[in-house]
């Protein structure tokens, strides 16, 4: 399959920090999810690949575009939907008025195709009942889903979504989730999360980054089998794991070699992220929890 | 679906999106500054008016430093319309209302008080564009989404330090009678067509990067690393 984006070696600088380490990637049509604990590169990697801010090094193209000139980077913005960590509005527009704006920003020039495509997008995000109301007087929620719709205008093959679900209670969550993953069928998207069970049920592949470098890149199956056979549970936290915390049960459940006789659980996706991290050191107490 | 470079269309969002309030709250302590030579009827004299307007001009140009904020500015951040037409059409717009705006100030100062219009509109239109470019400048380090407090700030800082800290052989701050009047505004021109140059080079979105280093921070939540 011919990837939607092939990135090689990029890195970027913010002084003495080094926010990406020679990253290459190649992303092709589905889901793919970047996790990794806070500080990772996660959304420094993603404003490079929505062409936000250029790379100090190395080169990616999208659709065969490359964003390094004027005219690639335009070509590839006409191809692109980026969803922010903080996505702002005008809140006095309503969320027709805003995603019909952004819709002009994306060169969208005949109004009545336009304002069906608007539509078409603003019903996908399930915002058909409020798009006559002000952004200011909607939920968190929706203003979530007003930046997919403005994500999502123009019908873009390549969707940048950067931890789209912070912030949103569990309902929401999950009908954040399946938006995403009807936006997934057909379309390239990148999403950035702290949360594995957004990977779990969302992404056929998932991308780890720690310190700016990809550590893991596979299927979630993959990431999951990294800890088979090395998590455990005990009465105590054991000192020998990589990581242990406790459940809700009172028993602790540790990742890493466990010892001989150990009572083994069956992994799930976050032990095997949390094993590719070695441990606890710098991760999300959200994921860890 | 047909694309085209620029939409007609964008106009009326930028309008909706223009800092009105900032703006007209300036302009109109702007006008009240430049009416007080008028409202002063007798007493009042050339040097009086020049401070006037330029306190007015200065005014106006704290107002325009928030032209360019813009809350959806990450939302929008890679739409394949430039960031330089965006600034363009909001330029256009300020500059418009300041052309309207600024004859208003002038035709409110007495004609025989009133200080030679080109120089001090030069004056004006080098604190407008201060403004401006300043903005443009932040958001082409920053890239935050709305740097008009900070740059009304140094705005302002830099009009009171201004006619303190400028050298003598570089004045810029005279009055009509000085007869250094035509070199300063010389010099005002200068400053102008610096500005300009500034601005239109930070409109730009460079492809590679082409600043220092360390000057730019992404915007998200997550700090960078530590590796």
């Amino acid at each position: 399959m011919t990837p939607t984006v092939s990135a090689s070696g990029l890195s970027l600088r913010y002084g003495g920090t080094r926010a990406l380490d020679d990253v290459s990637l190649r992303l092709s049509a589905g889901v793919t999810g970047l996790l990794g604990p806070n500080g990772a590169g996660k959304t420094t990697l993603l404003r490079v690949l929505a062409t936000a801010v250029p790379a100090d090094r190395g080169a990616f193209t999208v659709l065969g575009h490359d964003p390094g000139t004027s005219r690639g980077r335009q070509e590839v913005r006409r191809h692109l939907g980026y969803l922010p960590q903080t996505p702002g509005f005008h809140p006095d527009f309503t969320p027709f008025e805003f995603v019909d704006y952004v819709a002009i920003l994306k060169e969208l020039t005949d109004r009545a195709a336009r304002h069906r495509e608007v539509r078409r997008v603003l019903d996908e995000a399930g915002l058909d009942g409020v798009r006559g109301k002000r952004i200011r007087k909607l939920s968190g929620g929706m203003r979530q889903r007003v930046a997919l719709a403005a994500a999502l205008v123009g019908d873009p093959a390549f969707l940048v979504l950067d931890e789209p679900t912070v912030g949103l209670d569990p309902e929401q969550r999950m009908r954040f989730r399946e938006l995403i993953a009807r936006a997934g069928e057909g379309r390239t998207v990148l999403l950035s999360t702290h949360q594995t069970e957004d990977v779990a049920m969302l992404c056929h592949r998932v991308v780890v980054l720690a310190g700016g470098t990809v550590r893991f890149d596979g299927t979630p199956a993959e990431l999951t089998a990294r800890a088979a056979g090395r998590v455990w549970s005990s009465a105590e936290r054991d000192p020998g794991a990589k990581a242990g915390w406790r459940t809700g049960l009172g028993t602790f459940r540790n990742v890493g070699d466990p010892p001989v006789g150990a009572d083994l659980l069956e992994p799930t996706l976050e032990d095997g992220y949390l094993l590719t991290l070695d441990g606890l050191d710098g991760v999300d107490t959200e994921v860890a929890a | 679906m047909p694309v085209r470079a620029i939409d007609p269309a964008l106009l009326r969002p930028a309008v909706r999106t223009m800092p009105w309030r900032a703006i007209g709250a300036a302009g109109a302590l702007g006008l009240l500054l430049a009416a007080v030579p008028r409202l002063m009827g007798e007493e009042a004299d050339a040097r009086l008016a020049l401070d006037a307007l330029r306190a007015s001009a200065v005014t106006f140009a704290l107002g325009a430093a928030f032209v360019l904020d813009d809350p959806a500015r990450h939302t929008t951040a890679a739409v394949p319309t430039r960031r330089a037409v965006r600034h363009g059409l909001r330029v256009l717009l300020v500059a418009s209302v300041a052309a309207v705006w600024w004859t208003a100030a002038l035709l409110l100062v007495p004609e025989a008080v009133r200080p030679p219009a080109v120089g001090i509109t030069v004056e004006a239109a080098t604190a407008l564009t201060l403004a401006l470019s300043g903005a443009a400048f932040a958001i082409h380090r920053g890239d935050g989404a709305r740097p008009g407090r900070a740059v009304a700030a140094f705005l302002l800082t830099l009009a009171v330090l201004g006619p303190l800290l400028t050298p003598g052989s570089w004045a810029l701050f005279v009055p009509p009678d000085d007869p250094r009047w035509a070199a300063a505004h010389g010099r005002w021109a200068v400053l102008l067509c610096a500005e300009v140059v500034v601005g239109a080079v930070c409109a730009a979105e460079p492809g590679r990067r082409l600043t220092p280093r360390g000057l730019r921070s992404p915007s998200g939540t997550s700090g960078p690393s530590r590796a």
